[in-house]
Order: structure tokens, then C-alpha cells, then sequence
């Protein structure tokens, strides 16, 4: 059967297993990063009291911000265990084993398209203004789609030959959550750091996503970056997954 | 008659303690043919080829080599040596339950299971109602698998995966499970798929599974290929090794 029809599937029955049984089902994949966001907004716009970090409406700034996160922190965590979950699987039956990393991406992107609902809401109730420059959002998705494809092709062989794997990884997501410009914005960095928060391909992938809704007078940088450094982690995951499959294999 | 399995030269080698830390500096730069010391080969120098409808069994003592070696055909272990070619579709009675999701329901599971195993939408939607009636599950089909118990679940996978209708049989100790008169089910099922004209390739300890199905015999010792051929005279040259089979 082609790879895509089983990529289908296995998309699908992620989906599944993660709204069997519960009660809000889809509504739980707009709860998570509204929440996040609704706790920050109120945390930086009335706690620390600061209405100059990020862009006005503040709660769209973080939202942007907040279902890209979503998606990345999912799938990495997701297809980082892919094989160990699905050991048996993996073991019985013969697809390519890249599809079990690309089909923790692609459900987490799905739960990611299906919160952008939630945007669009916030956008009309805050009554934003946008520009064709939302037309980055899909770029962004590609982008971050082959970001995502890179760093689960490295992490899932790395948690197969080595469980310690996700707690460090556990701590490093936590670490790029802060790290990267999603409760602030790249203009709340000192100037002398820019370059290193473009190395975080993140931060070009967030500043795309925003684009339509606040105009930046340096947003070519941060894309570029992101556009490369993406390729490069996409290429490398691929070299390196194709290098240890046959190790992985054997400890599966 | 078209072969359907050739193995060549294979060689597959594993690490002796398996639960050693790994360098990733060693996987990536790890050479073809070298075995340094901590590793060992479980299957060196195998060679045969299966022909279209034959059925073949493999003995041999427990440790890695024979389900080594169904791997590789099956297509879900790689060789460090060597080549394994399968000419057809392949029907894996391995980890029968493995497929199964304890929080999907039995119907969800059919279908997902059967799909990933290559049947498109509408064969699935054909072949439900056998499926479900072979695997006794009839009452149960909106009901969370994690409810069946171990039986069930086997007999649904073994259900599921003998409908797929693949030219190549793969039979992992797994050719019939459950309780007595499910085994019979089970007999019967195989024998109706041999009469299609299908090809198996059985691995097992049971001597009666091995002479009720097969007619060649490969025996696997120490990694390589000790006896290949006539059932009756493999299953000789290991019960000499042995003394005895374990039934």
C-alpha cells in the first residue's frame, strides 16, 4: 500500500487514541493553548504590569505564538517516542519506519490547523488589523513541518538506543519555551543577541506566523535563517535516520 | 515455479549486552563486516530460496536465530550482510496483539489494523463481517479493546492478519492460539490458505504445527543453516541435536 495511505491511517488513529474515551474531544486541542495563553496574557499585562513586551493586542501576539509552540513541543515530545510506543508494531510489520516519526508531526499538525479557529476568533474580538502578509502562515507551516521531520528523524532513533532521551528532552523543550520569542518579541531582545535568536529556527517560523497581523521592518532576517537552518536539521535527520535504521532496528 | 524468498549471504550481528550504553559516534561510523568483540553473530552465511506455495519450517534451539531470520524476511530487521529479496506481499503472524490499541474499539481496530497491513477501505469494509466472525468478537465490536481479555485480543489478530490476503505467510510460533476449539479454527484457516497456493514460512517448537503444514525443513544452529530439506529428515538431525522436542 503507498505510503501516503499509510501516513493517512496513521495520522487518523493517532487522532483517535488521543480523543478516545474523553468527553470534550476536540474542544480539548483549543482549551490547551488558549489557556497557556490567557495565563501569560494576564501574568505579563496585569502581574508584571508591562504593555510594552510583545505587540498590542497582546493576546493574539501570544496565541500566534502559543498554538506554533503547541504543535512543535507535541510533536517533538510525540515523535521523539514514536518507535518505543509502537515497538510491537514496528517489530511485526514492514513501513517504512520514517512514517512512525512523520505521523506524530502530521497529528500534531492536524490538532494545530484545527486551533486556528481559535485565532481568527481572537482576532475579530480584538479587532486586529491584518495584511496579505498573513499569506506566511502556510510558508511558516511548510517551514516548521520540515523543522519538525528533522528533529523527530534525529530524536526517535536516539530514544530507541537511549531512554534517558526524553528526560533530557523534557528540560531542553522547556528551556527553548523561554528561549525563544513567544511571550516577547524579538524587538524586547537586546540588539547584540538577535543573531543568536535567529539561530533558533523557531523564531523566524513565529515571526511568519505573526506577520500578517504586525508589520516588521526586519522580518527577510529571522525567515532566512529559519528557512536554512530548517533544511539543514531536515537533511540532517534524514542522513542520520537512514545511517542508525539498521542498529534501531535491533534495539526496538 | 517464481521464487518468492531469496536469502543471500545473510549476516545479521548483535551486540552482547544489549543494554550497554550506546556512542552514537560508534552507530554512525559502524562498518559493514567488522564484528568487534561484544558482538556476536546470531545468522552468518545463510543461504536458501522458497519457492511460490511452498511451506517451510524452521527448528531450531531458542535464541536469536530463527525469529532473527523471519525478521528479515519479513522486512522489520535489516541484514549487515548479505540480501534478503521478497517477491509478493507478506502476511505477518507476528506479535499478533501488537497492532491493537487498548483504547480504540474493536471495530476502530479492524479497520486501523487491517489498513496499516495494506487492505484499502472497501476490502476492509468487505471482509468485516468474516473477520469479526472468525475472531468470535461479535458482542464485543464498541468496546474498548482493553476490556477483552488476552485470548480475545490474540484471536482478533490472528484474525485480522489471516484476512489480509497476502501472497507470503509468516508464522512466528503463532499458527494457532486461543483454547482447543479455536485452535481447530485456526488449523483449518491455514490449511485453506495453503490450498490457495500460498507460500509459509513457519517458525515454531511445536512438532505437530511443523509435519501437520510443512514439507521442507530448515534447521538453524549456532547462526547458520544446519539441514535444509525434507521436513522429516530436518526434524531428525535436530531431535538428534536435542533429544527430544518440546511439545
Amino acid at each position: 500500500m503507498g505510503k501516503f495511505g499509510a501516513f493517512r491511517i496513521l495520522v487518523y488513529r493517532d487522532l483517535q487514541i488521543r480523543y478516545a474515551g474523553t468527553w470534550l474531544g476536540y474542544l480539548w486541542t483549543l482549551l490547551d493553548p488558549l489557556a497557556m495563553s490567557v495565563i501569560y496574557w494576564f501574568v505579563f499585562s496585569y502581574i508584571v504590569g508591562s504593555n510594552s513586551i510583545g505587540e498590542q493586542p497582546y493576546i493574539l501576539f501570544l496565541l500566534t505564538g502559543i498554538l506554533s509552540w503547541t504543535w512543535f513541543n507535541g510533536a517533538v515530545t510525540d515523535s521523539a517516542r514514536s518507535l518505543v510506543v509502537e515497538s510491537k508494531m514496528v517489530r511485526s510489520i514492514a513501513i517504512p519506519r520514517f512514517l512512525w516519526v512523520i505521523k506524530s508531526i502530521g497529528a500534531k499538525g492536524v490538532e494545530f490547523v484545527f486551533a486556528l479557529p481559535i485565532l481568527v476568533l481572537i482576532s475579530i474580538i480584538a479587532k486586529a488589523e491584518v495584511s496579505m502578509q498573513l499569506l506566511f502562515i502556510p510558508l511558516a507551516f511548510v517551514v516548521q513541518f520540515l523543522l519538525l521531520t528533522g528533529i523527530g528523524l534525529i530524536l526517535a532513533p536516539l530514544t530507541v538506543l537511549a531512554r534517558d532521551t526524553t528526560n533530557l528532552l523534557r528540560i531542553l523543550l522547556r528551556m527553548t519555551f523561554y528561549l525563544t520569542p513567544i511571550i516577547y518579541g524579538i524587538s524586547d531582545i537586546p540588539a547584540q543577541f538577535h543573531t543568536i535568536a535567529y539561530l533558533n529556527p523557531m523564531t523566524g517560523i513565529i515571526s511568519m506566523y505573526r506577520a500578517g497581523f504586525w508589520n516588521d521592518s526586519n522580518l527577510i532576517t529571522p525567515i532566512v535563517f529559519s528557512i536554512i537552518i530548517s533544511l539543514i536539521i531536515f537533511i540532517s535527520g534524514i542522513v542520520f535516520f537512514k545511517k542508525v535504521e539498521r542498529s534501531v532496528l535491533k534495539e526496538v | 515455479m517464481s521464487v518468492v524468498i531469496e536469502v543471500k549471504d545473510i549476516g545479521v550481528s548483535f551486540r552482547r549486552n544489549r543494554k550497554r550504553n550506546f556512542s552514537i559516534r560508534e552507530m554512525l561510523l559502524q562498518q559493514k563486516n567488522t564484528s568487534p568483540k561484544g558482538e556476536f553473530w546470531a545468522l552468518r552465511n545463510i543461504n536458501f530460496e522458497v519457492k511460490a506455495g511452498e511451506a517451510v519450517g524452521l527448528m531450531g534451539a531458542n535464541g536469536e536465530g530463527k525469529s532473527t531470520l523471519l525478521r528479515l524476511i519479513a522486512g522489520v530487521l535489516l541484514p549487515d550482510e548479505g540480501s534478503v529479496k521478497v517477491n509478493g506481499g507478506v502476511a505477518p503472524l507476528i506479535e499478533l496483539t501488537g497492532g491493537l490499541k487498548s483504547d480504540l474499539t474493536a471495530r476502530d481496530n479492524i479497520s486501523l489494523v487491517a489498513g496499516l497491513h495494506g487492505l484499502s477501505r472497501s476490502e476492509v469494509r468487505n471482509r468485516f463481517d468474516s473477520i469479526v466472525e472468525f475472531a468470535e468478537v461479535g458482542d464485543f465490536l464498541d468496546t474498548p479493546v482493553r476490556h477483552f481479555s488476552s485470548g480475545m485480543q490474540i484471536r482478533l489478530g490472528f484474525s485480522i492478519v489471516t484476512s489480509i490476503d497476502e501472497p507470503i505467510i509468516l508464522v512466528d510460533e503463532a499458527l494457532a492460539v486461543g483454547d482447543a476449539a479455536f485452535r481447530e479454527k485456526c488449523y483449518i484457516r491455514m490449511q485453506d490458505l495453503l490450498n490457495q497456493g500460498k507460500t509459509l514460512f513457519l517458525v515454531s517448537h511445536k512438532e505437530k504445527d511443523l509435519t501437520e503444514f510443512c514439507t521442507r525443513g530448515l534447521y538453524l544452529k549456532n547462526g547458520s543453516l544446519a539441514f535444509d530439506g525434507a521436513l522429516s529428515e530436518a526434524l531428525s538431525a535436530y531431535k538428534k541435536d536435542v533429544g527430544g522436542f518440546h511439545d
